[in-house]
């Protein structure tokens, strides 16, 4: 499960509207290579990782995207918040503001929603990890392109903080990568073996844990 | 509790070989330069153009207060990450229970201070704070 701690990760403070910024800046919240994408693509193949490493580093990346989710919210929130119907109109923006007004939806700086055909799980690690080195690759870009189309100093600061999560993501999963690479390399058969008895563990537990649950239902009742 | 002086934000760590395969120390950033950077790791940071990372600082003694909080919570979820792939590695074991120490009792102290920021907090015995203070994205925490 997860719990909510009420604080961004790192502080979004911007205090000039700047609807143009906010219409570019979303891409990174429901874009293909946005946070959404990302906290769903790790914390969807983190169920198959051969070993608890795995496991462990999709899990706890997977959330710090979701922190990454409330950062990008929070600056396009308040790039918009005080802005006039013509000033929304003037930056292109009605299309949103007929469809969500001024609140947050998933799309990318095209205005297309978001979709999960953005991200992929294969059950393969080396595929799996392969592309999540590519996703905080792209990411990294993206930050990039959009720090260059800004001048405002309270948003290039949380998008090069942003930029650099992705460096240090990416670094982390080239190692975990390697170390897959190596131990498939040497057994070659662990990495079913291990795919295999990780599912049917995981379903003989899900089956005790309903058990479970029904009986302790039945006692209350 | 411990000096980590001696390891960190001097060259200790600095003047180990860059390199951030398993049996090599890295080197790390001190917790304020790091959260600044957004990077803990001195041989993983990578900068954009002529940007400089913004040095934060706070106003007030609310916003120093949390600021530090910011600043030990992602030194230790940063060793989290290493510790995912080296949980061998106990001298990254020890500085990761430092940093992680020390931000339970910056995050005690903020909230008896100055309300919840978990509504597991002990601050709401008597009334219920969680929905009180400002949401982060409206500034929370922030003044």
């Amino acid at each position: 499960m997860w719990a909510y701690q009420k604080r961004l990760q790192y502080p979004v403070n911007i205090k000039k509207k700047d609807l143009r910024m906010a219409k570019l800046l979303i891409t990174q919240y429901g874009g293909s290579n946005g946070e959404l994408a990302a906290a769903l693509r790790y914390l969807n193949q983190r169920y198959t990782m051969p070993d608890n490493k795995g496991k462990a580093l999709l899990t706890d990346i997977g959330t710090e995207e979701l922190a990454h989710i409330e950062m990008i919210a929070t600056m396009v929130y308040q790039l918009m918040k005080d802005a006039t119907i013509e000033e929304i109109k003037a930056a292109g923006l009605d299309p949103h503001y007929a469809e969500h007004n001024k609140a947050l939806y998933p799309t990318d700086a095209n205005g297309v929603p978001f979709t999960v055909t953005y991200f992929a799980t294969t059950g393969d690690p080396l595929a799996d990890i392969s592309e999540d080195m590519a996703a905080e690759q792209k990411a990294r870009a993206v930050y990039e392109n959009l720090i260059d189309l800004t001048d405002d100093p309270d948003v290039i600061g949380p998008l090069l903080w942003l930029r650099q999560r992705e460096v240090v993501h990416f670094n982390r999963f080239k190692e975990l990568f390697e170390y897959y690479d190596e131990m498939f390399s040497k057994k070659p058969q662990l990495k079913n073996q291990s795919q295999q008895s990780n599912f049917m563990d995981n379903v003989s537990q899900g089956i005790n844990n309903l058990s479970q649950f029904l009986n302790n239902f039945n006692q209350e009742m | 509790m411990y000096n980590y002086n001696k390891y960190i934000g001097n060259d200790y760590f600095r003047n180990t070989t860059p390199n951030n395969m398993m049996n090599n120390q890295p080197n790390l950033y001190t917790p304020e330069e790091g959260y600044d950077r957004g990077n803990l790791f001195a041989n993983l940071y990578v900068g954009y153009k002529n940007y400089q990372p913004t040095k934060l600082q706070a106003k007030n003694e609310k916003e120093a207060l949390f600021l530090e909080l910011s600043r030990y919570a992602f030194a230790a979820h940063e060793l989290n990450l290493y510790l995912d792939l080296h949980p061998e590695d106990t001298t990254m074991l020890t500085l990761f229970n430092d940093y992680r120490m020390k931000t339970n009792q910056l995050m005690m102290e903020y909230e008896n201070k100055y309300g919840p920021l978990t509504v597991s907090s002990d601050e709401m015995s008597s009334s219920f704070l969680w929905e009180k203070d400002a949401w982060p994205w409206e500034g929370g925490s922030k003044k």
